[in-house]
């Protein structure tokens, strides 16, 4: 285990749970503060299952390995323990909730960080919203809307980088962020994105992605290639453009059972 | 003649149930006891008015309680949660000068519920069934609204009564229940709003029963004249009782062209309490007359609600919203009756039922023959939130007319383990998660039907009931 | 493809197969039912004293219970029950080939198309003429891998511990008024056991006849597909057209064990005279999957709900249901689903159409029990009207016991709309064309999973009966 790490991932496999098959099977992952970690690989590898499994979706069952984030044992943690320790996943399909408007939840989210003593100022969460819904170029109606009810796919994904901006996570999922956005849209998702880097130096990303594309917007430290439930290649940035160039065609072979 | 023959059957159905079901539970004498000092207490009054309870109380005698053979009842059981013979009739509060504002003698609970209300164009306070206090703008009352106490307003001998008390909206030949408050009620409402006269703030009545173990009758009736527009809001409370309370309430609402009605019921009382309404809208050419049935309280919730769309261009917006916990038991009778051609209605019912909580919606479009062009659509919700508690939904519909858009959903789910986990990926305990997926799930409704101050109050007592149980 | 003539006419105009063969019964019970009639039925049956004792019985149960208030218009049943032919025996014994069924009787299952359709696609065939099987045969690969497939009366004299073991549990007598009186007076129908493991490629087929005028057909079939069995049964129903009314009432119980797979087709095209109430059931076992197709397009009162029982784990039940309501006829059809037990299934699809002064109404139960965590149902139902004076209704029942389970219901009722019509019409359809085109497209999610042969000749109907329906 790394010390100076925040998320370490060990030997991790899982499941989808009363399923017989791991999907995840042996990842090993270290993410140190401030650090931008990109995974890809093609559909079915697990990388979206990787990000569930750390946020702690309760479709899936750990049945090897170990997650520790900031040195504490994820894996005993409830999701919203986990979300206030400080993770934040954006979602691949965020899902609606008809009747909670995006600002009275997040206000209560951020509500429940502070806890029963300290009562959050209205004033001051109302100009934190307004602030963040400008960076993401969102009209301020938005925020009494339904989450994410009669969105469209861009707009539930400028909703998810909004409440990751408003909750300001130590470590960000982003599960396949770029899926379905048009360029504009993808730049505006990357801007929020680079913005809260600056803001906050020490927050680490991983960020899951099926195209090279959003990597030119938002630069990787760190690039995973992920085949079969496992991580097979770590590189830079360049591994990135390789695999745009020549597809997985090599981890096909190499990987065949 | 498909409706004579059902009208037959039913009849030969209810006659069907007079030999068994009922033992012990012999209306008769509970009449005989309400009658009785009904009678004691009753202000002279009209010959049609005696007469017209004298037919109903006969009515009342003949009906008996519905069984659970019958298809409207099938789901909650009188003979088990209703005794007529055990209850004694309201006596009803001594009514104070309408104009007194009857400080003395509203109980704390309907104070701090009144003070909750942001504004109103007009108040009664109905204590017991009995209106002690009634208040209306002045500038209202020039413009020739007329808010009154039912009593007083037979004693004025407004024409209206003749011809619309328990008439054309809630008969006595209704029911049994409907007989039962034709005969027998003691007060309520009535509320004329002239031609052209549009309220800007809505009306309340605020109503309180005190005592355990009695039967209250209260009759509302409602007049819009021709684009007229008002909003009345008719909120419950009590205490919690041992013993079985009943509350019987008529609501009779007619909006005439162009005008437009907004009902809205808020039912608050204790445990113990039995409310039972019968609720009938009367929607002319191009009118509005929406509803809002909210069911909190009690321990049985019984809401018959018919809407008529009989002229053209008639719209009804029908919303129900209940939340039930501990073993309380919730049932909303709805009707759609198409009429008229062009006219739409459009129902939500949403409800959440924790605990051993039960949920009965039953609900039927209508489209009658010629009622071409007809809007018209039902929606039935159903949150379970505990293994014990249940919810049945039977939403149908009655098509005899072919150029028609109709349609109808009901579900039944628990909370959405996925909308939970979404919450709770941003931080917010289980607990709180569920609140707020309750709290959307049914503020779906109140969202359709912004009025001051309803939606904070009823909001905010939901919150205490979540907040109670979880 | 003369197999085509299996089904056939939906109105009066249209309908085919209204005429009546001349052949004289070899008995027949007086008019009217009285235990003595029942002991005649019981008696030519040679049947044992028990099954005579549970005919009494339910005869009891029959006469105790009152017509049914709901549903259709009954009210002038028990008048056609007085005037009506319990039991009429048409021949002397079941045959296993057609060349010794008597010759006027062979001749109308050819004018039915029976014979050839056997020839073509079918596993086996049972053909009912009036009271009785006159007609029952299995093709030799499929009784050699043990499949039974007979007479109900050949099934209890041949099989009688296995009939015995599930008779009647299905659908005991007491189920309902008309369950009783099929339990007091029954005869013929089929009894089909498909052993574990087999799967049967191709259809069994019973076909139903009424040549009788005012008779009452009481067909009770009994099915066991054992575990991990697979077949697909079809009945077909037709009659003349009298000026008296007629009536049918059959039992059908079918037991789907573990694993096993059981698809029941009925297309009903009874006369118009014809009263059809019907009991279906199925008890569907651990992982098993039941099918009902339901297809009502005849009769003058067709009351009928098939229904799947989800007994055990991973149980899953469909019911597909199409209905037909022409001048004059009412089709309360639907179907129920009750969950018993965890992580069971359903779904219902219902599409009905009504046309000229027709009603159709939908009428179903989805019920979970506490305890039957994860149930899933879903309840779709369509009803298209064709003309000002047709009716639908309908009503479902939905009681969730069960926290876990999640049920939905939607139903929508439209008419066939102009602007619809219009668009075909300028494509260069007539109207009728057109029309046939919209309502062929609505039931085609049904449609599809009939059989071709069924499925081209419903196409065929509906251009048809849209002839002369618009304007």
């Amino acid at each position: 285990m790394n010390d100076k790490a925040i998320l370490s991932v060990t030997g991790l496999r899982a499941r989808v749970a009363e399923e017989d098959l791991d999907i995840l099977r042996g990842v090993d992952l270290n993410i140190r503060p401030g650090e931008t970690h990109a995974i890809m690989g093609p559909n079915g590898s697990g990388k979206s299952t990787l990000a569930k499994v750390v946020a702690g979706h309760p479709a899936y069952q750990v049945t090897a390995g170990s997650v520790a984030f900031q040195g504490e044992d994820l894996l005993e943690m409830e999701p919203d323990e986990r979300s206030q320790a400080g993770i934040f996943m954006a979602f691949q399909y965020p899902i609606a909730i008809p009747g909670v408007s995006i600002a009275n939840f997040l206000r209560t989210a951020l509500q429940a960080r502070l806890g029963d003593d300290e009562e959050l100022d209205l004033f001051d969460f109302q100009e934190l919203l307004m602030e963040r819904m400008e960076l993401l170029d969102m009209d301020p109606s938005f925020a009494q809307r339904p989450i994410n009810d009669g969105f469209s796919g861009g707009e539930k994904k400028r909703n998810e980088i909004l409440q990751m901006s408003v909750l300001k996570p130590a470590l960000a999922l982003m599960d396949e962020t770029d899926s379905g956005l048009d360029i504009d849209a993808l730049k505006i998702v990357a801007h929020g994105v680079n913005t809260l880097r600056e803001e906050n130096p020490d927050m680490s990303v991983l960020l899951i992605t099926h195209y090279q594309r959003i990597l030119n917007h938002v630069i990787p430290d760190v690039v995973h290639v992920m085949y079969r439930g496992r991580i097979v290649e770590s590189g830079g940035p360049e591994v990135a453009m390789e695999l745009e160039a020549r597809g997985y065609e090599e981890y096909r072979i190499a990987h065949a059972v | 003649m498909n409706r004579l023959a059902a009208a037959r059957r039913r009849a030969r159905e209810a006659g069907a149930e007079e030999q068994g079901q009922i033992e012990g539970a012999s209306p008769e004498r509970a009449t005989k006891n309400v009658a009785r000092s009904s009678e004691s207490t009753r202000v002279p009054e009209p010959d049609w008015l005696k007469s017209r309870r004298d037919a109903a109380l006969e009515l009342y005698r003949s009906m008996p309680l519905p069984s659970t053979r019958s298809e409207e009842w099938r789901y909650t059981d009188l003979a088990r949660m209703l005794r007529l013979d055990d209850l004694v009739p309201s006596a009803g509060a001594q009514p104070g000068p309408a104009s007194s504002n009857g400080d003395g003698t509203v109980p704390e609970p309907l104070r701090r519920a009144m003070a909750q209300d942001r504004d109103s164009a007009g108040r009664v306070i109905d204590i017991d069934g009995s209106a002690v206090s009634v208040e209306l703008q002045d500038s209202l009352a020039a413009q020739g609204v007329v808010l009154s106490s039912l009593r007083e307003a037979v004693r004025g001998g407004d024409p209206l009564l003749e011809s619309l008390l328990a008439t054309m909206a809630v008969p006595a030949s209704d029911g049994k229940f409907a007989a039962m408050n034709a005969a027998l009620w003691t007060d309520g409402v009535f509320l004329k709003i002239p031609r052209n006269v549009q309220l800007e703030r809505p009306i309340r009545l605020s109503r309180w029963v005190s005592h355990p173990g009695t039967a209250t009758f209260t009759r509302i009736l409602i007049v819009a004249e021709d684009h007229s527009r008002v909003s009345f809001v008719d909120e419950i409370l009590s205490p919690d009782f041992e013993a079985v309370t009943l509350v019987n309430t008529a609501v009779e609402l007619f909006s005439h062209a162009g005008a437009q009605i907004q009902y809205v019921s808020l039912q608050r009382m204790g445990k113990g309490g039995f409310y039972l309404a019968n609720q009938r809208t009367l929607a002319k050419r191009d009118s509005t007359l929406d509803t809002l049935n909210v069911a909190l309280g009690g321990s049985v919730g019984r809401v018959d609600l018919n809407a008529r769309l009989l002229g053209p261009g008639a719209n009804s917006d029908m919303l129900g919203l209940y939340f039930g916990d501990h073993d309380q038991h919730f049932d909303f009778n709805t009707s759609q009756d198409h009429v008229a051609p062009n006219a739409h209605s459009d129902l939500l019912y949403k409800g959440a039922l924790d605990d051993s909580a039960r949920g009965v919606f039953r609900g039927v479009i209508r489209v009658h023959e010629g009622a071409q062009r007809t809007d018209a659509y039902q929606t039935n919700r159903n949150l379970l939130l505990s293994e014990r508690a249940a919810a049945t939904s039977l939403p149908n519909l009655e098509i005899e007319a072919d150029d028609v858009r109709c349609s109808h959903g009901a579900t039944v789910g628990q909370l959405d383990a996925e909308s939970l986990f979404y919450l709770m990926s941003r931080g917010l305990d289980r607990e709180q998660a569920e609140r707020l997926v309750v709290l959307g799930f049914l503020g779906e409704v109140l969202d359709k039907l912004p009025m001051g101050g309803v939606v904070e109050k009823v909001t905010k007592a939901i919150e205490v009931k979540l907040g109670h149980v979880r | 493809m003369p197999s085509n003539e299996v089904i056939q006419g939906l109105g009066l105009d249209d309908y085919k197969f209204g005429f009546v063969t001349d052949s004289e019964p070899v008995f027949r019970t007086r008019p009217g039912l009285d235990a003595d009639i029942v002991r005649q039925i019981s008696g030519r049956k040679d049947e044992p004293a028990w099954m005579l004792a549970r005919r009494l019985k339910a005869l009891k149960i029959y006469e105790s219970k009152p017509m049914p208030e709901w549903g259709g218009d009954l009210s002038e049943l028990q008048e056609t029950l007085d005037q009506t032919y319990f039991y009429v025996k048409p021949q002397e014994q079941m045959e296993r080939s057609w060349d010794d069924v008597p010759e006027n009787i062979k001749l109308t299952f050819e004018r039915l198309g029976i014979p050839e359709a056997e020839r073509k696609i079918l596993a086996g065939v049972g053909a009912q003429y009036d009271s009785e099987m006159v007609y029952h045969s299995l093709k030799e690969e499929w009784e050699a891998k043990g499949v039974i497939f007979d007479s109900i009366e050949d099934g209890l004299k041949n099989h009688p511990e296995l009939f015995r073991k599930y008779f009647g549990t299905v659908i005991p007598a007491a189920d309902n008024k008309f369950a009783a009186l099929n339990s007091a007076v029954w005869s013929g129908g089929s009894f089909v056991y498909i052993p574990p493991g087999v799967q049967l490629e191709t259809p069994l087929q019973a076909y139903f006849r009424v040549n009788q005028e005012r008779l009452g057909q009481f067909e009770r079939t009994l099915i066991i597909a054992d575990e991990g069995s697979r077949a697909h049964y079809i009945e077909g129903c037709t009659a003349p057209i009298y000026s008296t009314d007629s009536f049918h009432s059959g039992v059908i119980e079918i037991v789907v064990k573990k694993d096993a797979y059981f698809r029941y087709t009925t297309i009903q095209n009874w006369s118009n005279n014809m009263y059809n109430l019907v009991t279906q059931r199925a008890l569907v076992h651990r992982g098993a999957h039941m099918e009902w197709l339901d297809g009502n397009l005849g009769s003058k009162l067709t009351m009928k709900y098939p229904s799947c029982y989800l007994m055990e784990e991973g149980a899953h039940g469909d019911i597909l249901s199409i209905a037909y309501a022409g001048d004059g006829q009412h089709q309360d059809t639907g179907g129920k689903v009750i969950h018993v037990a965890p992580n069971t299934s359903s779904s219902i699809v219902s599409k009905s159409i009504s046309k000229g002064t027709g009603r159709s109404s939908y009428r179903g139960l989805c019920k979970v029990y506490d305890g039957a965590t994860n149930a899933k149902s879903n309840v779709e139902c369509d009803a298209l009207l064709i003309n000002e004076t047709s009716r639908t209704d309908t009503f479902p029942y939905i009681e969730i016991d069960e926290r876990s389970a999640s049920v939905g219901h939607e139903a929508t009722v439209s008419k066939v709309g102009d602007e619809q019509l219009f668009y075909l019409m300028s494509r260069g359809m007539d109207e009728a064309e057109a029309m046939a085109l919209i309502v062929r497209g609505f039931i085609e999610p049904i449609a599809k999973e009939l059989p071709l042969e069924y499925a081209v000749e419903l196409n065929r109907l509906i251009e048809l009966e849209m002839e002369g329906s618009v304007g």
